[in-house]
């Protein structure tokens, strides 16, 4: 395998590739990326065997042929290389780096090694923008678990409402849920967030093609694609908990909201919740921390409704509040231990339902 | 952490040492016990009363040949929570003379009277002030030495034992120790009590006199040196008052070699239903759960978990213990069974605020581990209900079916605590 190509292109190709590449891999195959060279085709797969990302780049091929070097060493070497025109060639169980001087020799690993990949999977296709997908995904992932001891809620959930695409994720302590209207929904897919997180990064945000499958779901721009094992678990009935309407709705400004919780958050560490008095003034929030002292300060809000004293975890609470697209947000609530809903004014697309912290 | 400041070369650390003192509880508790040979316990002797003891009832005895050797016994079930509370009063009197206690046992406990002297007089008078005053506030003996070290004062209180003060001079404290002989050191039981006897050695101060190579050459290069120095009476340890409880924990002694994993579980569900009340009456819960097993053999393997909230159900903690148990086993096992299961439970919070669970009904067994679960919440609001039947009608009234079922009387399974440090109670 023998190719030229720009530094900054090929620097990308493997870094993207590489976002796959597990840091802590008990196979040291899968700390690497393959290279593939076909016609003027550069193609560079990372791995770590439940997510993969393919990357290609048109490159001046002097020879066709297969490697695979170490991703996070090449991608680097790459990228320190003066600027300019790149060679990289594989032979004899090296490949060799070398742009305006400098000259890498990396040990190859075995190109028979690497696991063999499907390509592509059978399934519901679906054309997204990927600007408005990633961040609805952003939006709806704070929730996700990362909680590897269960697996069925460190996914996203893709699904049909009606003739819309429902995005919903949930660690159990909040749910978010994003409906996308401009997109046909799907049967039930759980997506685990882990690869969802990268598409961005990996695949830009150009027009994506989403393919969900029965056992892969697929996601390719014309910068490369991701492909991610789904998650084989029912989500949990997440409907029950999205009552109708709720008693008491608050209404206040986003920013203000954030920063009295930033500033409460200061005193609050230790999963010390704020607590919220909402009356027909506003918002008293206060928090103490036997050791360390209090805050307190009052928030010009809307209310409508009994008042009410309930407690958030402050992360929680600003993770929701934060993915809230408008300017204004809503609280609404029923009880100090139920559920409290976060949205947007006029905005029904994003929800974001946070349990309480009892006191 | 308080140390105490004493000088190694005045005598200002005391050794309490209540005289078989369950036993003495007992007797204060019925008069009609008194001056007769009692046992508290139930298959096997707790304590003995020293009327009992002169028969050669020892601890740890089965019951069945303490009544062949003493035939008069009279065996009676102990009351763990009046001892407590009698032990904590009685070190209560103790600080009434020093903030320096270190309780070590229930019955037991250090104290560094160095700046209490100008206060109270010489530190065999603050001995002697808190013999008589225990006896006064609660008719039971308490034996002290008082000498220069802890290992020492120990040594002392041993020797003035029964109801006896011993103030070790420590001009005259080695000629003292070393005319003693070398099982009343600390640490120093019948196994190494023969194989220093096989080395010609029986008082401490053979030892003392033979090189330290030699001893360890015998004992163990750490514990050679270890005798060695304590023989001299170089005991560096000071006294350190006890930290509130940063844990809480039990364990259960069941002797043999116990495979089955049905009578693990019982034997967890008890000692985690003791932590769990304990917890939930000091409005407590912790976040690391830890468990040590012994094996046949008397290996001791320890395992541990740390989750992400604070809990203190009894289901919680019997249900993690039992998965570290059965790693335990698994990893370290190698065939052999189990002969101890100690639990205990750490890195505690106070009325802890509880981050609920969304009620997702997403997983079996697995919520009771995780605080604010619907699990939890359930065996919060089961506990709290036992915790109030017992609290109201005694701690017989209710308990896990198997357990009652199972009938059988032995050890009650709250003595185990007593082998814990107090701090960890």
């Amino acid at each position: 395998m023998r190719i030229r190509a720009e530094r900054d292109d090929l620097a990308d190709v493997l870094a993207r590739a590489g976002r796959a590449v597990g840091t802590r891999s008990p196979l040291p195959i899968l700390q690497g990326v393959l290279c593939e060279v076909e016609g003027s085709r550069l193609r560079v797969t990372g791995t770590d065997t439940d997510i993969t990302i393919r990357t290609t780049l048109e490159v001046e091929a002097l020879e066709d042929g297969r490697t695979v070097i170490p991703a996070k060493l090449a991608a680097e070497a790459v990228r320190k290389l003066p600027a300019g025109a790149v060679s990289m060639t594989a032979a004899d169980g090296e490949v060799e780096i070398t742009g305006n001087g400098p000259r890498f020799r990396l040990r190859e690993l075995n190109v028979d090694d690497f696991p063999k990949l499907p390509e592509g999977s059978e399934g519901v296709s679906l054309s997204v923008d990927g600007a408005s997908f990633t961040s609805a995904l952003s939006q709806v992932g704070v929730a996700a678990s990362g909680d590897e001891a269960r697996p069925t809620l460190t996914g996203v959930l893709f699904e049909g409402e009606g003739d819309t695409m429902r995005l919903v994720a949930t660690d159990s302590y909040r749910l978010a849920v994003r409906d996308m209207p401009d997109i046909a929904g799907t049967e039930p897919t759980l997506v685990p967030f882990r690869a969802l997180r990268e598409l961005g990064r990996a695949l830009g945000e150009g027009a994506m093609d989403v393919v969900l499958g029965d056992r892969d779901a697929n996601f390719a721009t014309d910068r490369g694609s991701l492909s991610v094992r789904i998650i084989e678990a029912n989500f949990p009935n997440y409907r029950q908990l999205l009552p109708e309407s709720y008693p008491n709705r608050l209404v206040v400004s986003k920013t203000s909201l954030l920063d009295a919780v930033g500033r409460a958050s200061l005193v609050a560490e230790d999963h010390i919740p704020v607590r919220l008095n909402l009356h027909d003034g506003g918002i008293e929030l206060s928090v103490t921390r036997q050791e360390v002292g209090e805050e307190t300060e009052h928030i010009e809000a809307e209310y409508q409704g009994e008042e009410l004293t309930i407690a958030f975890n402050t992360r929680y609470l600003t993770d929701g509040v934060s993915a809230v697209a408008s300017d204004e947000i809503v609280l609404e609530t029923s009880d100090p231990l139920k559920p409290g809903l976060i949205s947007g004014v006029n905005d029904e697309a994003f929800r974001y339902l946070l349990m309480p912290v009892r006191l | 952490m308080i140390d105490g400041m004493a000088s190694s070369r005045t005598a200002a650390v005391l050794h309490c040492d209540l005289d078989a003192f369950y036993a003495s509880v007992e007797q204060q508790k019925r008069p009609e016990l008194r001056g007769k040979p009692i046992a508290v316990g139930g298959g096997v002797v707790l304590a003995a009363s020293y009327e009992a003891r002169a028969f050669g009832v020892r601890s740890a005895m089965p019951v069945g040949r303490a009544r062949r050797m003493c035939p008069s016994l009279i065996v009676v079930d102990g009351s763990f929570s009046d001892y407590l509370d009698i032990s904590d009063r009685i070190f209560d009197i103790c600080r009434d003379f020093t903030p320096l206690v270190e309780q070590i046992s229930i019955d037991e406990a250090f104290l560094d009277v160095s700046g209490a002297t100008h206060l109270f007089g010489e530190p065999g008078t603050i001995g002697a002030e808190i013999r008589h005053r225990v006896r006064d506030e609660t008719g039971l003996a308490i034996s002290i030495g008082v000498a220069s070290t802890k290992f020492l004062a120990k040594v002392g209180s041993q020797v003035a034992k029964p109801d006896g003060m011993i103030v070790v001079d420590p001009a005259t404290e080695i000629e003292f120790l070393h005319a003693l002989p070398t099982r009343l050191i600390w640490g120093v039981g019948p196994v190494t009590e023969r194989k220093l006897a096989e080395m010609g050695i029986t008082t401490i101060g053979q030892l003392a006199a033979t090189e330290r190579n030699v001893i360890s050459k015998r004992m163990g290069r750490g514990a050679g040196g270890h005798l060695h120095a304590l023989a001299w009476n170089k005991d560096p340890r000071r006294v350190r008052r006890e930290h509130r409880a940063g844990s809480v924990g039990a364990q259960r002694a069941f002797g043999g070699d116990h495979r089955d994993p049905e009578f693990h579980r019982q034997v967890i569900f008890g000692l985690a239903d003791r932590i769990g009340s304990r917890l939930r009456k000091k409005d407590r819960a912790g976040r690391t759960v830890s468990v040590r097993v012994r094996f046949s053999d008397q290996q001791v393997v320890s395992r541990a978990t740390t989750l992400v909230a604070p809990v203190a159900t009894t289901a919680a903690i019997a249900q993690i213990a039992e998965h570290l148990v059965a790693v335990a086993i698994t990893e370290a096992a190698e065939g052999r069974g189990l002969s101890l299961i100690g639990i205990s439970i750490s890195k505690l919070v106070v009325s802890p605020h509880l981050q609920l669970e969304l009620p997702l009904e997403t997983d079996g067994a697995g919520g009771i581990t995780r605080a604010g679960s619907l699990h939890d919440l359930e065996r919060t609001a089961l506990d709290a209900a036992v915790d109030q039947l017992r609290d109201r009608f005694g701690k017989e009234t209710v308990a896990k079916a198997s357990s009652m079922l199972r009938g059988t009387r032995g050890v009650p399974d709250e003595f185990g605590d007593l082998a814990i440090p107090v701090s960890e109670r």
